[in-house]
């Protein structure tokens, strides 16, 4: 069986060595321990030795060309007419595998456990958007779904004068937020009106029960449309690369305003919960928001997402989906009119109208 | 931090107040015994906002279980599980 001998990391700060020169070549018998060729990079020329006994079956570059730490140097085997495995690691083209990627594509490559060398460059540098061609591509899923959304930031200056100015974190957020909805899901809005005295009923005897200080009418909701979601799994996904991708937890984002902030704050694997954990786990995260304190974990990760403004006595209000969601409950309920609206912002490319009208419904009822 | 009683019941009273004002509400008239959550004054997230800062005023955490009517729901009682604990 063929066996590869791959660049190796001399510098911890470089990421690419450039083949100076070969010792040997196609059809030579090679000991472990023999140089078998050079590399070079900014600080050092090394002699990169055979690790095993065997034949040069194929070289996978040239002299000159600059390859990734890690990328197949030669190919070797226990004969010489051993057939050279087919592999993405290839010898790499001009402008290709050898092009320095930069912080965020090493960053999807080493989440990816992919090669630069496999990855072609579109320019100079391996971009971040090289390696998402490249898993699109190829089909690949990243392990962490966590999106990478891109801001334009090539847009002209009003023709006004003024100044440009950072934004915060959360204005960040948001717009991260803003672009993938517009760019990415394919959202749409519907709504059902329903009588909530019913809901009220249940949620005042749960409070009562439970001597609870805080209403739990939003989190009952709440906790009512994560176990409707895990029943239908089909609502827990996303699209990525063309492809569905089916969470396999549920992780509940719940809108909280703090201040001029708004959060969505995140109950991770919500499915697993009873309904008291579950009111727990959401007084914890929504805490935690007032107080400034969430942790990543807290504001990551959500599948499904839900937000009322029935505080603010609005009549109708369409969310916009957070990165990778598909699906997220708009609650509003206007004083004295004696009834509520449960609308959904969703991506069409996931979810039908029919599939979302059947949860809101059932989700306007409190469960038996 | 005062842990006078009258004064934490002042401090969270006056709280109260501020949140229902908040709210275009006047909780002026509320009682030291009123169930705080029914006196329609202040909502969930205003309540929620009540429990945050007197956490931070007594600092006092409190864990989730002890969030409940018995021990925060009204003025008199908020000053006496702050005296209880800290007592």
């Amino acid at each position: 069986m063929a066996f590869a001998l791959h660049a190796p990391r001399v510098n911890n700060n470089d990421d690419i060595v450039q083949v100076i020169a070969f010792r040997v070549g196609v059809g030579d018998f090679v000991k472990q321990g023999d140089i078998v060729l050079d590399v070079e990079t900014d600080k050092a020329i090394v002699e990169v030795a055979a690790e095993n006994d065997g034949y040069v079956l194929k070289l996978m570059c040239e002299v000159d060309d600059k390859v990734a730490v890690g990328a197949i140097l030669l190919w070797q085997g226990e004969s010489a007419d051993e057939a050279v495995p087919e592999t993405p690691v290839a010898a790499p083209a001009a402008g290709g595998g050898n092009a320095r990627p930069t912080a965020k594509a090493r960053a999807l490559l080493k989440e990816l456990g992919l090669d630069a060398g496999a990855v072609a460059a579109s320019g100079d540098r391996l971009t971040l958007a090289d390696v998402e061609a490249y898993i699109a591509a190829h089909g690949i899923q990243r392990r962490d779904h966590t999106p990478a959304v891109t801001v334009s930031t090539q847009e002209s200056l009003p023709d006004v004068p003024g100044q440009l100015v950072d934004l915060n974190a959360e204005e960040r957020g948001m717009l991260i937020t803003v672009s993938w909805h517009r760019d990415h899901a394919a959202a749409t809005y519907l709504e059902v009106e329903y009588d909530p005295k019913a809901w009220e009923d249940h949620a005042a005897a749960y409070a009562a029960e439970n001597k609870l200080m805080l209403s739990p009418l939003l989190p009952l909701l709440a906790y009512r449309y994560v176990q409707l979601v895990k029943a239908s799994p089909r609502l827990n996904a996303t699209v990525v690369n063309g492809k569905r991708f089916q969470y396999q937890p549920v992780n509940l984002g719940f809108t909280v305003q703090a201040g001029e902030t708004l959060y969505l704050t995140v109950v991770r694997d919500a499915d697993t919960l009873d309904t008291k954990q579950f009111i727990e786990n959401l007084g914890e995260v929504q805490r935690h928001a007032i107080q400034r304190k969430l942790s990543r974990e807290e504001t990551s990760g959500a599948t499904i997402a839900f937000s009322s403004m029935a505080r603010w006595n609005v009549s109708r209000h369409i969310p916009i989906l957070p990165p990778y969601c598909s699906l997220m409950i708009a609650h509003a309920a206007p004083k004295g009119s004696g009834r509520a609206v449960l609308g959904a912002s969703y991506d069409h490319r996931v979810l039908s109208g029919f599939d979302v009208a059947r949860l809101l419904m059932e989700l306007a009822k409190p469960p038996l | 931090m005062n842990l006078d009683r009258d004064a934490i019941k002042a401090a969270v009273r006056a709280k109260v107040i501020e949140l229902a004002k908040n709210l275009g509400m006047d909780a002026s008239d509320i009682g030291d015994d009123d169930l705080i959550p029914a006196t329609g004054y202040v909502d969930s997230a205003a309540i929620l906002e009540l429990v945050v800062w007197y956490e931070d005023a007594y600092q006092m955490p409190l864990k989730q279980e002890e969030i409940n009517i018995d021990n925060l729901g009204s003025i008199n009682s908020m000053a006496d599980f702050v005296i209880k604990r800290k007592g």
